[in-house]
């Protein structure tokens, strides 16, 4: 396979792949919570398993910034 | 601006939880190209600092252990939390690949930031931190 064969496959796999995950990615996101709504509350464990958080433990004692992501 | 910068300026009034959900980039995903494709990738753009050498964990062990070289990569000292399998907390948030939101004393949302990548950014979480806590 040649570079630019190789450079396109991948272009065309990789448009492809954001065109179908944005199209369901966009109506979780006409659900998300808005500015004015009530978060959603949730209860997560840290990477060891061991600890956990609840969202709504921090209502009237500090705001909360969520900072959703992954490593790549 | 970065989040960590904001960690390190509002850390004492906020408190800053960083949650893991779904791989962005797994191999076995939303990959970004072969090797030629990734080296040229990682050259134009700085992020993300895809390593896309990991497969979409199956597992909550697999997604904890991921979420973990996450944290070390990181390093903002701030704990990260996993979202299940079930990815409910992404979904309730629409949050993947990536978002930011503020939430206020009373539980209500005060700054719901756009869809990442695009809509990621750090610079209007920091003007809605500043913003509420100078009213509250």
């Amino acid at each position: 396979m040649t570079i630019i064969s190789e450079l396109f496959d991948d272009a065309k796999f990789v448009v492809s792949y954001r065109k179908e995950k944005m199209k369901s990615q966009k109506l979780l996101d006409a659900r998300a919570p808005k500015a004015g709504d009530i978060a959603p509350d949730f209860t997560l464990s840290d990477i060891s398993g061991t600890e956990s958080v609840t969202l709504s433990d921090f209502r009237g004692e500090k705001p909360v910034a969520l900072v959703f992501g992954s490593y790549t | 601006m970065s989040i960590q910068e904001i960690y390190e300026q509002y850390h004492e009034d906020v408190q800053f939880l960083n949650i893991y959900i779904r791989e962005a980039h797994p191999i076995d995903g939303w990959w970004l190209g072969r090797r030629l494709t990734r080296g040229i990738i990682k050259k134009i753009f700085p992020y993300p600092k895809a390593s896309m050498a990991h497969y979409d964990p199956q597992t909550i062990e697999e997604r904890r252990a991921v979420a973990g070289e996450c944290q070390a990569a990181l390093a903002y000292g701030v704990r990260t939390y996993v979202d299940e399998m079930d990815d409910a907390v992404n979904n309730a948030y629409a949050a993947w690949p990536t978002r930011l939101c503020l939430i206020g004393l009373d539980g209500k949302v005060v700054y719901a930031g756009g869809l990442g990548p695009y809509g990621f950014r750090p610079a209007k979480l920091q003007a809605a931190i500043e913003s509420y806590l100078k009213r509250s």
